[in-house]
């Protein structure tokens, strides 16, 4: 079973080769904070409006901490407790991508905060903004709750465990992340900081695969013991997700507050629902909300992107390729 | 809610307003809902805007619907034609020559040009198209409207209209009002396009026009690679696009004798190089792009093919610059018959990069003596493959057969040593002078009437597009002397094509279907033909190019022949070659098909020779995010009843892909494939086919979404055996995706597919 408690490292036989086979395709993503170019933004965001500049100052303060926290709760939690070495190596893979994540965003905190001060204040937003303040708690309460447990020995451990998982998954890198993501995309939509959003896109699509993969341990905990996802837990998941889309939504309430044109309040509150629910869905629970998604520039999110390289570096290559030359092959 | 006017006002904000401004532009766009605009508009807005931002959501909200329905996109772009129109009217220009003289007086505008149209300003006011606006795409207006038109130099208000625009461009080209007014109205209707930097520049104060600038690799010494840097800045800065040759330049190891130590190699020059083409601006119109050119028997070849990498050293990364091969035939064939290949430094064998053909295979092998190192030349080819797959660069062009085909290399001691940043142009350089090329392209899909190709309107717009082509030549400002050395002498254009795929779909022809082949071949001897004849008419008038007696044409060799193709049209071919035997030609090299990345948007059309790489996606740009949806498939959905919100998902799911809606006729899906569906192999011979009426080359691009070196290592050597001087891009697609957020997500027991069986609950 995939929580029994121990320190599986027998590769072969395979127990769960799809988590390798994420772990391969994670691997084919490699990307570096190098290849992301910066420099164009500094000149849109003095472009901005007020109420823009506010709104991107608190979306960096909020991305400044997000993915450490995730790492965090990755190490202490996630990587002792799914036993399974295929399954480790994807989260080792997994760790990576947050460390280059939180790069990334320290690149960019250093490239758009100029003044020291600030920056300062940026880093320590947890701290010092309320409305990501709350949103570190709700983090660290489910961090703390597995905290003390070194092993899932009873049902319990295993429910508070899955708890866990699935609010990593479902509340903040499906949740917090995504409403984070709807601000850079709204951005990018107005062709404005091009640079984030090159950046976004790749952490997206990293944030995607995490979230499919702690989705994955749900549903093969779910298989393997079906009597641990019961009614009790459904409620406990959904009021979790309300739980989340309230400190969102008053995080948006923040960023919005001097009126940004084309992304009102109710919108994002809408969205923020939609996503929860789609969450819902993945686990298998009612809808919460019944909303829809108000914003369009989130489907452009869904469609494949063509870049031309006048425009900005395209992100769609294989990393990963193999084989060997030969002359008769079908192309 | 409330809004802020101009003047300060606040005023309460009014749905039936709004549907107003829009029913002002639905009168042929049935499918579109005002009020729907309206009130979405209204629920994206904030308490307090302004007007203008106003105006702006309700443009935005209608680009937003585009996947719904593609009429808003004709919607969206005439409601920006509105935004800009006020914008223009509010610094009072009325008029397309009162816009000139306020530009001149901001220092836009060229004194000719200015001149030129102050006299003649009742005709000139009086061409404008007032219709003009309607043809437009929302992409190709948005584009227009933050890039190419002038914008006042401290408030950044633009200060031209789209059509203005056109008519400025043409004004900057034109000898008389007649011939100002016959191009602006070409260019108008979206049946031909100059190439960008011709629209940005023609008019202005500074005319540089050329697209494609093709630097011959600096002398094997300091000055000259530094004279070679501060070309490309000046080059870049008014928009051209730089193929830069490397492989004179002593590799890694190599001794300097001036200071008896070793060579650190080509990379760290190139990233130099690198630095400086990030930090030119084009006006901020978009970033400098350049391409570096290597010989593969450069010692340094292994490490130039890992620039693009994006792990590794980054001193020794180079992410702005383009990388290419210029292989000679003999790598290929060692590939093919698995053998050595030496790697040779060129202070070994400073000859290399001016040979080509038999003299270059005799110079190899005895340069081979001197080898710096000897590697399998199948495992260099699969680093070329890896480099592809991993970039999509490391393009793939073909150094002998271009030189051996070319009007160009007539004469000895002229060679080609590259391509340039898109590896459709192909022209002899050296140390003095540095290739020039300007581009126009045909849309094709615009030359179509009842059902087939209307070759007469195609000839009449061939025959306009290369007077002005050649027209630039004259009135170009070359950024660099060397640029001005080599234009005149050669006067050589690049005449492209785009929208192949608009016509293909028109005439509902699969890309790879024979009746495909043979019609893209047609046309293309049909704009070579007429270009020719174009071309020896203005040899008539003006004389032929100062060195035309260097060319194979003026030995009566045309390219096709020398390709040994068989044309159709055999008594036009006899009359025309007669004539340039009479008269010469005006124009060394005529064809070239350029990518049209943008130009393409702006007249709406596919683009080159393209096959259309999805049926529904997005583009990226710096004017953001645009859905791109495949107006020929809606229509064909929509006679079936089948354009409904379930199908729309389905094919967003398939990323743009049609072929699993079972509810569409098998040849209705095979004409809809997407480039990753169609098999490469025909994209090949297609490009083969119509290659003899192409002079100079063609940016061929190649689609497999999981490469693999196998697969890539068969295509590139059929592409090279088919005859291909280049090719371009390899395109791959991501090895995985985000999460779609939008599309409905599969509940459970739908997710039980057998690609997945272990997460699969029901299964268990």
């Amino acid at each position: 079973m995939l929580l029994d408690p121990g320190m599986d490292l027998t590769l072969r036989p395979m127990k769960y080769p799809h988590f390798f086979d994420r772990f391969k395709d994670a691997i084919k993503n490699t990307w570096t904070v190098e290849e992301v170019d910066l420099h164009g933004d500094l000149a849109d965001l003095a472009k901005l409006s007020p109420a823009e500049q506010h709104l991107v100052s608190r979306l960096v303060a909020f991305f400044a901490t997000g993915d450490t926290i995730v790492a965090n709760n990755l190490v202490l939690n996630l990587y002792q407790h799914v036993n399974s070495p295929e399954g480790r190596l994807y989260l080792s893979r997994q760790l990576f991508e947050e460390a280059v994540h939180v790069q990334f965003y320290l690149n960019l905190l250093d490239t758009y905060v100029p003044d020291l001060g600030e920056r300062t204040a940026a880093f320590a937003a947890v701290e010092n903004i309320p409305s990501i303040a709350r949103k570190a708690e709700f983090c660290f309460k489910w961090i703390d709750s597995v905290y003390e447990l070194r092993e899932l020995k009873s049902k319990e451990d295993r429910r508070a465990f899955l708890l866990n998982v699935i609010c990593f998954a479902a509340c903040i890198e499906g949740l917090f992340f995504y409403g984070a993501f709807a601000y850079v995309y709204f951005l990018r939509s107005r062709g404005v900081l091009q640079g984030l959003a090159s950046g976004t896109n790749w952490v997206f699509r990293d944030e995607s695969m995490h979230m499919a993969f702690a989705f994955d341990v749900v549903d093969q905990v779910r298989a393997e013991e079906p009597g641990l996802f019961d009614a009790e837990m459904e409620k406990q998941v959904t009021a979790m997700l309300e739980e989340a889309v309230e400190c969102e939504v008053q995080f948006a309430e923040d960023l919005l507050e001097q009126g940004v044109s084309g992304m009102s309040l109710s919108d994002m509150r809408e969205y923020l629902q939609h996503v929860a629910d789609r969450r819902l869905a993945a686990l298998g629970i009612a809808p919460r909300y019944g909303s829809g998604n108000p914003f369009a520039f989130m489907e452009l999110q869904d469609v494949q992107e063509l870049s031309n390289f006048f425009e900005r570096r395209v992100s769609a290559y294989q990393v990963g390729v193999t084989g060997t030359v030969s002359f008769d092959d079908d192309f | 809610m409330q809004v802020r006017k101009r003047n300060g006002d606040l005023e309460t904000v009014d749905v039936n307003k709004i549907v107003k401004a829009v029913e002002r532009w639905v009168s042929d766009l049935d499918e579109v809902d005002p009020l729907r605009v309206a009130t979405k508009t209204i629920s994206g807005l904030y308490d307090g805007a302004t007007t203008a931002e106003l105006d702006k959501l309700s443009i935005q909200t209608a680009a937003e619907l585009i996947g719904e329905e593609p009429q808003y996109s004709k919607l969206a772009a005439r409601l920006l034609a509105a935004y800009v129109d006020k914008e223009v009217r509010l610094q009072e220009v009325a008029s397309f020559s009162q816009s000139i003289r306020y530009a001149h007086q901001q220092g836009l505008i060229g004194d000719e040009t200015a001149t030129f149209v102050r006299r003649n300003a009742r005709k000139l006011d009086d061409a404008i198209d007032l219709d003009g606006d309607l043809r437009f795409e929302y992409f190709g207006l948005r584009t227009v409207a933050d890039r190419y038109l002038l914008r006042h130099p401290r408030s950044r208000l633009v200060v031209e209209t789209p059509q203005y625009w056109l008519l400025r461009v043409a004004c900057g080209l034109s000898a008389t009002p007649a011939e100002a007014i016959g191009f602006y109205k070409l260019m108008s209707s979206l049946a031909y396009l100059p190439s960008s930097p011709t629209l940005f520049n023609s008019g202005t104060r500074h005319t540089q026009m050329s697209s494609c600038f093709l630097v011959d690799s600096p002398s094997d010494e300091l000055d000259s690679i530094y004279e070679r840097y501060h070309q490309v800045a000046k080059l870049s800065k008014f928009s051209g696009g730089i193929g830069i040759a490397w492989s004179r330049i002593r590799g890694r190891g190599a001794l300097i004798r001036g200071t008896n130590g070793k060579s650190n190699g080509i990379v760290p020059f190139l990233k130099t190089l690198d630095a400086g083409v990030a930090a030119v601006n084009q006006g901020g119109r978009r970033k400098g792009a350049a391409c570096v050119y290597l010989e593969p028997w450069h010692p340094d070849v292994e490490e130039f093919l890992e620039l693009r990498d994006n792990t590794g050293e980054e001193s020794r990364r180079t992410h702005n610059l383009n990388l290419a091969n210029w292989i000679p035939d003999e790598f290929m064939r060692r590939v093919e018959a698995d053998e050595d290949w030496s790697l040779i430094d060129p202070s070994d064998a400073p000859e290399l990069p001016d040979l080509f053909g038999e003299a270059f295979d005799e110079a190899y092998r005895r340069a081979e003596k001197k080898a710096v190192k000897t590697v399998k030349a199948r495992d260099l080819y699969g680093r070329m493959m890896r480099t592809l797959a991993q970039t999509g660069n490391g393009w793939m062009t073909f150094k002998d057969r271009s030189n051996a085909l070319s009007n160009q290399t007539g004469a000895p001691g002229n060679t080609i040593h590259l391509s340039n940043l898109c590896t459709e142009i192909l022209e002899v350089n050296n140390d003095d002078e540095t290739a020039v090329c300007n581009l126009g392209s045909i849309n094709l899909g615009a030359h179509l009437t009842d059902g087939a190709v209307d070759w007469a309107k195609l000839r009449e717009t061939v025959r306009t597009a290369v007077v002005f082509l050649d027209r630039v030549i004259d009135i170009n400002y070359y950024p660099s002397p060397q640029a001005a050395a080599s234009n005149p002498r050669w006067r050589p254009i690049g005449l492209g094509l785009m929208g192949l795929q608009d016509a293909f779909f028109q005439l509902r022809m699969p890309f790879d279907s024979p009746e495909a082949k043979e019609l893209s071949t047609r046309v293309q001897e049909e704009v070579f033909l007429t270009a020719l004849e174009s071309s020896a008419a203005l040899a008539e008038q003006f004389g032929p190019h100062p060195s035309y007696a260097e060319t194979r044409a003026a030995n009566g060799d045309l390219h096709h022949e020398l390709w040994g193709a068989t044309p159709a049209q055999s008594e036009r071919w006899a009359a025309v070659k007669s004539r340039i035997a009479e008269h010469g030609l005006r124009n060394s090299l005529m064809i070239a098909i350029a990518p049209t990345a943008t130009i393409a948007s702006i007249a709406g059309c596919y683009e080159c020779i393209e096959p259309q790489v999805s049926n529904l996606f997005k583009r990226e740009t710096m004017s953001g995010e645009f859905l791109q949806i495949n107006s020929y498939l809606v229509r064909e959905l929509k006679a079936r009843g089948l354009w409904t919100a379930p199908i729309r998902e389905q094919i967003k799911r398939a990323e743009g892909s049609v072929q699993g809606i079972a509810e569409l006729p098998a040849e209705v899906r095979e004409l809809f494939r997407t480039a990753w569906e169609l098999p490469q192999k025909a994209l090949i011979e297609l490009a083969a086919a119509r290659a003899p009426y192409i002079d100079q080359s063609q940016s061929l691009n190649l689609f497999l979404s999981a490469p693999t070196i196998g697969k890539l290592s068969s295509m590139y050597l059929y592409a090279w055996k088919a005859g291909l001087k280049t090719t371009y891009y390899l395109r791959s697609r991501p090895a995985t995706r985000i999460q779609q957020a939008t599309v409905s997500v599969l509940s459970p027991a739908e997710a039980c597919s057998l690609e997945n069986p272990e997460s699969c609950e029901a299964c268990q």
